[in-house]
């Protein structure tokens, strides 16, 4: 195994769900959870603990050889691999056709189909080594070949809703919506260089993805289900809307069962239970399902009441609510004022709109949006809130009169933040405005609004979200802030593929979005997903991915 | 008698033009396009992608060469798109575009493809009409017996006690629509609130493996329904069959009260609620919509659901035509039945 993709030993949110547990915020039995759903071993995280881990039975954490696993999924159509709009598309592929790279929920990207990359400094020389061994089963070996075939299918930028387009930007030539000449160089059969004419880190990122199914250079996309691949599993039935089965392939050897063991079981079905969680509560009672892909909402709590296992998992999704510093009310900018943004975020407690907002369901944030399990997080000293000064804050900037007015969309969750947000504010002595904007109308000027909440979802790497809405004058900079400082560090975090590197800059970053007021951003979302007791190893994943090799049942 | 029925199908396929005409129309207004563009295609598309996808794939002419494509009476549309790709109506899936019909309609066989499944409209039809068919069969199985048995035995006797508590019973069921009682009977007897978990919540299973534990919920939610109002018909016609001057000169002659009811009284009484079960086959196709969606059970009213939230035209099509035969049909087999029970009555 080469060490080239950046495993770390210890994730830092274990490391900091272990002081917790020391202080006793945590009881063993949370932490236990908590540190083994971040991808540690349970050893390791009985180690960082200070205890010794119970023996463990040795047949393979008790998964049985074979078994079937019913899953609630939506069964969507096939389309073209590289065109997927849902996770739940590369779940129904997944088994056949693999990736270059699995995204883990430690955060960490694992070699799949590549046996290990190499980055340079400035990140625009990536060597791609390909997992030698590895076989289509159609009986052909698998080559750098293949994967320059997919990349270049990837960066086919006119072809109807090719979203590889957009991972791969940097190497697309604008006026030929195809690869750039030369930045393709097979080296050998299991070699593979990528010049890029810009530094981009995100690359890896884009490998895992749903749409970057790797596929034969026969593939033909409109027949997707019986696609040739190399995964250890076949789609032998797809009904959209019905269900669909995954079945082991007969005679294939599978190259994964050398380097990370498995696959156990024998069959996987995903049955369509439509969108109400009600139709999934009834499959569990009536023992159809194994589990679910998703456990939401107040049916955390019901499923919570069944007999069954949860497992939870903090992603990187999250909310903002902030001040536009550019929007004009009545003629004057009110936050433009760096007084005033500091006085917002001062006046708000983060857990407290954690457990209003969102039921205690994730993992409270610091307000820089960069989070445990993003690679580059570098943990900062906590902020204090204090209320009274950040009422002598606004006093001193002449804006205690002013009301403010904070929009947000009429759902669920985001309407119950921003409303908890209003409190704390309230409770502080300004004046507040709620406004709740219907789902329809509210996306039109998300980004103008002059104080509002947006959802954001994760993405693997922390510098990715702060290029898209940190960054003075991009189109989702919904901040209205430009801050020459923070764009040439964020430009030199950019061109560092290295993590740990990459953190020291990042520290900086982080402590200047705090400190200029950008955003409150309370809190991390947590994702849940119930199964039975019989299934094994099949956590809740960060981006709902589905890696059957690693699912079992218990005999 | 032929005429008659050669006439009545002369109605249905009439009917039938009407309808389907009604729901294309409606089908094919621009926001529904564009809502099916970007279903199809990507939620985020701009106007002028809308505008391309549509006019690659023939939606943007005229509605009335779409829909004699649909018929079979317009040669079907080749066109080549603003992407350069070559789209057939014609086209089958693996098939070259030299040797693609020229036709391909409903005269010719041929019900269009679901772009909601990717499928053949005839095939998603055929496999949803006869997992619905097994539903129906059962609820008739249940409905119909339960339904005469509950109407004759509270008629026989009007206003005993008998008669006014099944007729409490018979209100209190048709008073109650699907989506009420299906789901206190989930919760009633499928669910951990109560902890009588005797039946199964959903019929998912049901579909490849129907039992009784998996299947019993939704038949029964169905068939309660049908079950109250039949009871009812058979009650009124029931009592006033025992009115009738026959009947009472048989219990003066001394016959038994039993060998009245089933000799005397019953095939008059029957006529009535053999028209109101007949007429009870639309009305399930009704129930069977809310029913399947409740008990995700995949057949034709769970299709439609899909159908119409996706915009699924040419499904939808082919599931209005299903309506209408079996409606049709349906009263035309009640109107010919009605011959044989009742002599009084001519078709022609």
């Amino acid at each position: 195994m080469s060490d080239k993709s950046k495993w770390r030993v210890h994730h830092p949110a274990a490391e900091m769900y272990a002081r917790e547990h020391k202080q006793g915020q945590l009881s063993r039995r949370e932490f236990l959870a908590r540190a083994t759903s971040l991808g540690i071993g349970a050893t390791a995280a009985y180690g960082l603990i200070g205890l010794h881990a119970p023996a463990v039975r040795a047949d393979g954490h008790g998964k049985m050889k074979g078994g079937t696993i019913r899953v609630q999924m939506s069964v969507r159509e096939l389309k073209d691999t590289r065109t997927y709009d849902w996770s739940e598309l590369g779940n129904e592929t997944r088994g056949n056709l693999e990736y270059l790279v699995e995204y883990n929920n430690d955060g960490s990207f694992r070699p799949m189909l590549l046996d290990s990359w190499q980055i340079n400094d400035d990140a625009t020389v990536y060597t791609l080594n390909v997992r030698k061994g590895v076989k289509w089963d159609n009986g052909d070996p698998l080559t750098a070949q293949h994967i320059a075939f997919n990349i270049e299918r990837w960066c086919e930028k006119d072809a109807e809703g090719n979203s590889m387009a957009g991972r791969m930007g940097t190497l697309i030539d604008e006026s030929t919506q195809r690869v750039k000449a030369g930045v393709i160089k097979v080296m050998d059969d299991y070699t593979l260089m990528l010049e890029l004419p810009d530094p981009d880190i995100s690359l890896i990122a884009g490998f895992s993805d749903y749409p970057a199914a790797i596929v034969h250079p026969s593939y033909n996309p409109s027949d997707t289900m019986n696609a040739i691949g190399t995964g250890p599993y076949k789609l032998v039935q797809l009904d959209v809307g019905v269900k669909a089965v995954l079945e082991r392939k007969p005679n294939h050897d599978w190259w994964g069962t050398a380097v990370y063991g498995g696959p156990h079981l024998d069959r996987i079905e995903y049955i369509d239970y439509g969108t109400e969680p009600s139709g999934w509560l009834a499959a569990f009672e009536s023992e159809e399902i194994d589990m679910v892909h998703e456990s939401v909402g107040e049916f955390i709590d019901v499923f919570d009441g069944l007999d069954l296992k949860k497992s939870e998992i903090v992603t990187m999704g999250t909310i903002v609510i902030r001040p536009n510093q550019l929007a004009e009310v009545e003629g004057r900018r009110p936050y433009a004022d760096k007084r005033v943004r500091q006085a917002l975020q001062m006046a708000v407690d983060n857990s407290v709109l954690l457990e209003l907002g969102y039921g205690n369901r994730g993992s409270v944030a610091e307000n820089h949006h960069i989070g445990p399990i993003h690679p580059e997080y570098a943990p900062l000293p906590k902020q204090v809130v204090d209320k009274k000064k950040a009422m002598e804050l606004m006093q001193e900037a002449g804006m205690a009169g002013f009301e403010h007015e904070i929009m947000s969309i009429d759902d669920d969750w985001r309407r119950n933040t921003t409303d908890a947000a209003a409190a704390q504010l309230r409770e502080a002595g300004f004046k507040v405005k709620r406004t709740v904007l219907p789902g329809s109308t509210f996306w039109n000027d998300w980004t103008k609004y002059p104080f509002s909440s947006t959802n954001w979802n994760g993405r693997p790497l922390g510098v990715q979200i702060w290029a898209l809405a940190y960054r003075s004058g991009e189109a989702w900079n919904e901040f209205g802030w430009s801050n020459a400082e923070f764009d040439s560090l964020l430009k030199d975090a950019l061109s560092i593929a290295d993590a740990d590197k990459r953190r020291e800059i990042a520290a900086k970053g982080e402590a200047l979005i705090q400190d200029e007021g950008v955003t409150i951003q309370p809190y991390w979302r947590s994702l849940y997903r119930h199964t039975t007791d019989k299934v094994v190893d099949a956590p809740m994943h960060v981006s709902f991915e589905h890696h059957h090799y690693k699912w079992g049942v218990t005999s | 008698m032929i005429s008659f029925i050669l006439r009545r199908l002369g109605v249905m396929a009439l009917t039938a033009a009407c309808l389907t005409f009604v729901v294309f129309f409606l089908t094919n207004l621009s926001p529904l396009l564009t809502n099916l563009a970007k279903t199809q295609a990507d939620m985020r598309m701009s106007d002028a992608q809308v505008e391309r996808w549509l006019g690659n794939r023939g939606y943007d002419r005229n509605i009335f060469v779409k829909y004699g494509e649909w018929v079979g009476v317009v040669p079907g549309y080749v066109i080549e798109g603003a992407d350069g790709v070559i789209r057939a109506r014609c086209q089958m899936p693996g098939q070259a575009i030299e040797d693609i019909a020229k036709y391909c309609g409903v005269l010719q066989g041929y019900w269009g493809r679901s772009t909601r499944f990717q499928e053949g409209v005839g095939d998603i039809i055929q496999t949803r009409l006869g997992l619905t068919g097994i539903l129906m069969f059962w609820v008739m199985i249940v409905m119909v017996p339960a339904a005469l048995i509950l109407g004759v035995l509270a008629g026989m006797r009007e206003s005993s006690k008998l008669d006014r508590s099944l007729s409490t019973f018979a209100i209190g069921t048709t008073a109650t629509p699907e989506y009420v009682s299906g789901v206190i009977l989930i919760a009633l007897f499928a669910s951990t609130a109560t902890g009588l978990k005797w039946f199964k919540g959903t019929a998912t299973s049901a579909m490849e493996n129907p039992t009784f534990e998996n299947f019993f919920l939704p038949v029964i939610t169905i068939a309660l329904y049908g079950t109250g109002y039949i009871a009812r018909m058979t009650r009124a016609s029931m009592a006033e069959v025992m009115t009738t001057q026959y009947i009472r000169t048989a219990r003066l002659k001394g016959v038994a009260f039993h060998s009245i009811v089933i000799g005397h009284a019953l095939r008059n009484a029957l006529i009535a609620p053999f028209t109101v079960i007949m007429l009870q086959f639309p009305w399930l196709l009704n129930g069977v919509v809310i029913v399947e969606k409740i008990f995700n059970y995949k057949g034709v009213g769970w299709a439609l659901v899909e159908a119409a939230s996706n915009n699924d035209i040419e499904l939808l099509l082919g599931i209005s035509v299903v309506g209408v035969v079996l409606v049709l049909l349906t009263q035309l087999i009640s109107d010919i039945g009605y011959v044989y029970l009742n002599p009084r009555i001519s078709v022609s």
